[in-house]
C-alpha cells in the first residue's frame, strides 16, 4: 500500500487518465444495466410480482401467454394435483385505451388487459382507490403510469375498436406487461373482449390463456403426465417464454460481457505495460530485497484503490444520471444490481493486474546492476 | 566463525554455444568488517558478475561465497530476498533511486519490505540522513536532488538496515571529479565508523587511494594489486 499509494500521488496525470477511462466504462456498464432492468421490468414486471410459482399452458405452446389457450374447466383438476395450494386462471391481451371521444395521437395508449379472478391472489396490491370485483365487470386497476398520460381516478375510457368502456377504480405500482401499463379486469370481462370475434375461442369452453399455480414444491413433471395437452413451467421461464424478452435480455447481456471485458483488458494492459516500463526500478527494489510479494503487493493494491475510486465515482454520476433522465426512460437502477456489478467490476481488474504480478516476478534483480547511464 | 564477505574460488561460468565462457574464474577474496576493497578493471573483465555473486543476485557455479562464516549457496530464492535486505547495501548508480519516493521515503521502503516501520526506523533514518548532509532534503524527490545527493541518498539506503556487507557498483558514474571524491570518502568513513566489510567496483583509479587493498579483475581473474596501509581519510 505504502509505494502504491505513493505513486498514485506523484504520478497524478498517468493514474488519472486510466481512472477516466475506467469511470467511464463502468458508468457505461451501470447504465445499460440499470436499462436492461427497466427494459426487463417493463417487459414482465406483472409476471415477475405475481404471487405464483408455475404456470400451467396449452401443449406446445412455447410457455408463452399469446399462444396458448387453456380451458378453465381444468383449474378444479389442477387444485386436485399434489402440492397445488391454490389455482387461478389468467388472460392477457394487448389493446389501446382512447381517452374520451378524442382522434389525436397523443391521447391513445397502450396497454396490457389482463383478465383475472377478482380477490385472487394474482390481484395485485391497490396503492389507490379499490380492488376489482365480481358485481362491477366493467371496473379496472390500472398501472399508476397511466395517470402521467392523463388518467385519473374514477375515469371511463373506451378501447379503440371496441364498443366497450371500461372505468378506473384503483391504481396499482409497478405493473407492466409487455412494455405497457397493465390493465387488470375480471377474466369474464376480459373474455368477451378477448373473444368477440365468433369461433376465437376456438370453441373451448371458459377459455383463458393460462393457469397459475401456487406451491413451492409442486412437481411440473407429474402435473404434465397426469393431465393431457398442458406444458406446466416455472415462473421464470414463463417471463422467458413471453415474446421477444429473451432477444431484449439477451443483447443487453452481450453488451454488458463486452464491456466488462474490454474493461479487464483496458486495465491489465494498462497496469502490464506500466509494470514493463518499471521494470528497471522493480530491479533495483528487488537487489535491495524487496521479494515478489512485497511488489505484487504494490501493483494490486494500486490496480485496488484505482479501480475502487473509479467505481465510486461512476454509481455516483449514475445516479445523477438516472435524476435527469426523462420520465418514460425505461431505466431502473437497484442498489442490490449496482453493488453486484461494482463487486464484479472490481474483481475483473484486481484479477486483470495479476498478469502483471507474473512479470513481476521474472524481472530479474541483476538489472538494477545494469550500467543504465 | 570469520566474519564479513568470504569467497573461496568462486567461479561462475556460461555457456555460449559450445564454448563455455568463464566470467568469474576461481576467485576468492576475503573482506573483513571495518575493511574497503576496490575492485578496478577493464569493463568486461567481469567486475559486474564478481558484485552480483557477492551480492546473492547469482549464484556461483562452483566455490564456495560465505557471509559471516554462512555459505550461501545453498538457500532459496527468498531467503536470498531476506539475506539482501537484512545483510547487504548496495550502492548502485546514481539513477536507481525509486523516482516517486522522497528521500526519507527512499530510507523507509527498505524498512516496510522488512515489515512495519516504526517511530524508531523513522528517527534512526532521518539520523543516517542528517549525518550524511541531507537534513534539509528529507522531503525532496530524485528529480530535484544533484547527482551528489542523489548518491548520498543511495548510500544511506544502504545503511538503513546496517548490513554486514556494503557492495557499491561504479557509485561516482556520472559525477564529476570533486563530487566523486566526495561520495568516495563518504562512503570509507561510514564503512570504518560502523565497521562493514565494503567492496566498490570502479574504473576511476583515482579514487582506490580511499581503500584497503585493491584488487584487479582482468577475464575474470582476481588478483591483489597492493594494499595500502595508509589510506586517505575524509577532508
Amino acid at each position: 500500500m505504502f509505494l502504491a499509494w505513493k505513486e498514485l500521488k506523484h504520478s497524478k496525470t498517468r493514474f488519472l487518465m486510466i481512472a477516466i477511462i475506467f469511470v467511464l466504462i463502468s458508468w457505461l456498464v451501470f447504465i445499460l444495466s440499470g436499462l436492461g432492468n427497466g427494459l426487463s421490468t417493463l417487459a414482465a414486471a406483472t409476471f415477475k410480482t405475481m404471487k405464483a410459482d408455475y404456470v400451467v399452458f396449452e401443449q406446445g405452446s412455447k410457455a408463452s401467454m399469446s399462444k396458448s389457450l387453456l380451458s378453465n374447466d381444468l383449474s378444479a383438476a389442477l387444485a386436485e394435483m399434489p402440492n397445488v395450494n391454490a389455482v387461478s386462471p389468467m388472460g392477457t391481451m394487448m389493446a389501446s385505451a382512447i381517452q374520451g371521444e378524442s382522434k389525436s395521437n397523443e391521447d391513445k395508449v397502450d396497454i396490457a388487459m389482463i383478465g383475472i379472478e377478482p380477490g385472487s391472489f394474482l390481484e395485485p396490491a391497490i396503492t389507490e382507490g379499490t380492488g376489482l370485483t365480481s358485481e362491477e365487470m366493467t371496473s379496472v386497476i390500472v398501472n399508476e403510469t397511466m395517470k402521467d398520460e392523463g388518467f385519473k381516478l374514477g375515469d371511463t375510457f373506451q378501447l379503440d375498436g371496441s364498443p366497450a368502456s371500461l372505468t378506473i377504480v384503483g391504481f396499482v405500482e409497478n405493473q407492466t406487461y409487455n412494455h405497457v401499463a397493465a390493465v387488470f379486469m375480471p377474466i369474464e370481462e376480459w373474455r368477451k373482449l378477448a373473444f368477440a370475434a365468433p369461433g376465437s375461442d376456438k370453441g373451448v369452453t371458459d377459455p383463458v390463456n393460462a393457469i397459475m399455480l401456487q406451491g413451492a414444491t409442486i412437481d411440473p413433471d407429474a402435473i404434465n403426465e397426469q393431465l393431457a395437452g398442458i406444458d406446466t413451467v416455472t415462473r421464470a421461464a414463463a417471463v422467458q417464454g413471453m415474446p421477444g424478452y429473451k432477444e431484449e435480455n439477451g443483447t443487453i447481456m452481450m453488451m454488458l460481457g463486452f464491456l466488462l471485458a474490454i474493461s479487464a483488458f483496458i486495465i491489465g494492459v494498462f497496469f502490464y505495460v506500466f509494470t514493463m516500463q518499471k521494470s528497471n526500478q522493480f530491479g533495483i527494489m528487488k537487489a535491495i530485497g524487496a521479494t515478489n510479494r512485497f511488489l505484487g503487493k504494490a501493483v494490486v493494491s494500486q490496480v485496488f484503490v484505482l479501480s475502487l475510486a473509479s467505481i465510486i465515482v461512476s454509481v455516483l454520476l449514475t445516479y445523477g444520471t438516472a435524476a435527469i433522465m426523462p420520465q418514460g426512460m425505461p431505466f431502473k437502477l437497484e442498489p442490490k444490481l449496482v453493488f453486484t456489478y461494482s463487486i464484479v467490476l472490481l474483481a475483473i481488474s484486481l484479477l486483470s493486474s495479476f498478469a502483471s504480478v507474473r512479470t513481476i516476478s521474472k524481472i530479474d534483480p541483476l538489472k538494477a546492476l545494469g550500467r543504465v547511464e | 566463525m570469520t566474519e564479513g564477505l568470504q569467497l573461496t574460488a568462486a567461479s561462475k561460468y556460461y555457456d555460449e554455444g559450445l564454448n563455455r565462457i568463464a566470467a568469474l574464474d576461481r576467485v576468492s577474496i576475503e573482506v573483513r568488517p571495518g575493511e574497503f576493497v576496490a575492485v578496478i578493471g577493464p569493463s568486461g573483465s567481469g567486475k559486474s558478475t564478481f558484485l552480483s555473486v557477492a551480492g546473492a543476485l547469482l549464484k556461483a557455479s562452483e566455490g564456495e561465497v560465505a557471509l559471516n562464516g554462512k555459505d550461501m549457496s545453498k538457500l532459496s530464492a527468498n531467503a536470498l530476498s531476506e539475506l539482501r535486505l537484512h545483510q547487504i547495501g548496495f550502492i548502485m548508480q546514481a539513477s536507481n533511486l525509486v523516482p516517486y519516493l522522497n528521500v526519507l521515503d527512499q530510507l523507509l521502503v527498505v524498512k516496510r519490505m522488512a515489515g512495519k516501520v516504526r517511530a524508531a526506523d523513522r528517527a534512526k533514518a532521518i539520523k543516517l540522513l542528517e549525518e550524511l548532509g541531507l537534513g534539509d532534503k528529507l522531503k525532496s524527490y530524485p528529480e530535484e536532488l544533484s547527482g551528489g545527493e542523489k548518491q548520498r541518498t543511495a548510500i544511506a539506503r544502504a545503511f538503513i538496515n546496517d548490513p554486514s556487507v556494503i557492495l557499491a557498483d561504479e557509485p561516482t558514474a556520472s559525477l564529476d571529479t570533486k563530487r566523486a571524491h566526495e561520495v568516495v570518502s563518504l562512503i570509507a568513513h561510514e564503512v570504518r565508523t560502523r565497521r562493514k566489510a565494503a567492496i566498490m567496483v570502479t574504473h576511476d583509479e583515482r579514487l582506490i587511494t580511499y581503500c584497503d587493498k585493491i584488487y584487479r579483475m582482468e577475464d575474470g581473474k582476481l588478483t591483489l594489486a597492493f594494499t595500502n596501509s595508509s589510506p586517505k581519510k575524509m577532508s
